[in-house]
């Protein structure tokens, strides 16, 4: 594509996931230390949304659209479930991914 | 005048910047000159080198050409634009004079423009690393080996880059790669191609951003097209991995794989990864990726590389197809 998915479907789901990962994740520029400070913020919108659709998108990784996750975010894990787990575990230790509740607003 | 405000003021040496690994390989201008045929013959080096940049020539239609720069225009381009050092052509050419033997990619300068010379020594002298990985001084062997075996260019400690050691992130570690490694070849197509797309306004808008500590810009992809001329992908090769079982997935994860066993002594259990060369960069972009600059509070270039369209599959003879490809 000659643009990122976000960029074309600003309101498709998990379009926040997806940029996010992209932006700290892929290969060349990694740094998913500065992501694991981010995920600590609580002042920024943009990170919660985030943590929502990782969230859902674990429930059922079938909801992604297409391979836009593995094409953008270019992972070495195989397949999006295993990178949404890698991820979340990565992120938010041993916190239940099924947590009920809202996200934090 | 901050301390940035000049390449005379402030050296690599003065800010304190590691040098890449040691020890490093001979650059070509310490390899004793030697009929080519001899050193093709004798050195697999050579041959791998020769071998990757025929197979490039022939399944990646390219062959060395000359960019013509637009000197006047990279005469005017202000590097503090891109959150770097003002820069002289005087003082860009003191400066690759200074860093040429610990830092090795600055050797491709000479074949640059005096104006281009000026862009690269600025880009050298920030924390960015797309010069290091993605202009002409990268080879199509080493690019091929990116790829395959996530072996980093910029990594000038044989042994370290044999085992995938990282040399730009700060306290090492495993060098990643996505499914392509690429460059542009031609050093002033390189600088032209950051000079222009730091003026393009995705590039100013993500630059620009009010700067958080522990945010980072988006990427943003611009066309090749609008950053050099017409023919601009033309300066632009690159390595694809091979996928397996028709899938990129599984090649990447494949890849992981061998890489660990071999960092790790043990014999890989799975295929060597193979890589082939990008058919073609028509129609395709030029990605910049960002980072903050903590002391400076503001965001650089991260790095900067050519992608081809997606769809362009590498040129595969038939012994090379994996199972399952189409």
């Amino acid at each position: 594509m000659t643009s990122f998915y976000w960029e074309r479907h600003p309101d498709g789901p998990f379009a926040t996931l997806i940029a996010v990962a992209t932006t700290y994740l892929h290969p060349e520029n990694y740094d998913i230390d500065a992501l694991k400070r981010l995920v600590k913020r609580q002042d920024v919108q943009e990170i919660q949304v985030f943590k929502s659709e990782l969230r859902e998108a674990l429930i059922d990784p079938s909801r992604l659209p297409g391979d836009e996750l593995s094409e953008s975010v270019e992972y070495d894990d195989g397949s999006d479930e295993a990178f949404l787990r890698r991820l979340w575990h990565d992120l938010y230790g041993d916190e239940s991914p099924e947590a009920t509740g809202a996200p934090p607003a | 005048m901050s301390a940035r405000d000049s390449l005379e003021m402030e050296t690599r040496e003065t800010r304190d910047i590691p040098a890449p690994d040691v020890p490093r390989e001979q650059t070509p201008a310490e390899i004793p000159e030697q009929p080519l045929r001899g050193r093709v013959l004798d050195d697999p080096n050579s041959r791998a080198e020769a071998s990757a940049e025929s197979r490039q020539r022939v399944d990646g239609d390219w062959k060395p050409r000359r960019f013509e720069p637009p000197r006047a225009e990279l005469a005017r381009f202000a590097p503090e634009r891109a959150g770097l050092p003002a820069t002289s052509v005087d003082s860009a050419a003191q400066y690759v004079a200074e860093h040429r033997d610990s830092r090795p990619w600055l050797a491709v300068a000479d074949t640059a423009s005096p104006e281009g010379r000026r862009v690269l020594a600025a880009m050298d002298s920030g924390d960015g690393h797309g010069h290091i990985r993605h202009e002409g001084w990268v080879t199509e062997e080493a690019n091929r080996r990116r790829v395959a075996c996530r072996e980093d260019p910029a990594q000038l400690d044989p042994e370290k880059r044999s085992l995938g050691v990282d040399a730009v992130r700060q306290n090492g570690g495993p060098h990643r790669c996505g499914s392509t490694a690429s460059r542009i070849a031609d050093p002033d197509a390189f600088v032209t191609a950051f000079a222009r797309g730091v003026e393009h306004p995705k590039v100013r808008e993500a630059l620009n951003m009010p700067f958080d500590p522990d945010l980072a810009p988006r990427a943003v992809k611009v066309p090749i097209a609008d950053l050099l001329d017409p023919e601009g992908h033309r300066y632009c090769t690159g390595w694809r991995l091979q996928p397996v079982d028709g899938s990129m997935n599984a090649a990447r994860k494949n890849r992981d794989s061998w890489n660990a066993a071999r960092a790790e002594g043990r014999k890989p259990d799975v295929p060597e990864p193979k890589a082939s060369p990008v058919r073609t960069f028509e129609g395709g972009v030029i990605t910049f990726m960002f980072s903050r600059n903590e002391i400076e509070k503001r965001y650089e270039v991260a790095t900067m590389y050519p992608e081809p369209l997606p769809g362009v599959h590498p040129k595969m003879t038939s012994s090379e197809f994996p199972r399952g490809e189409v």
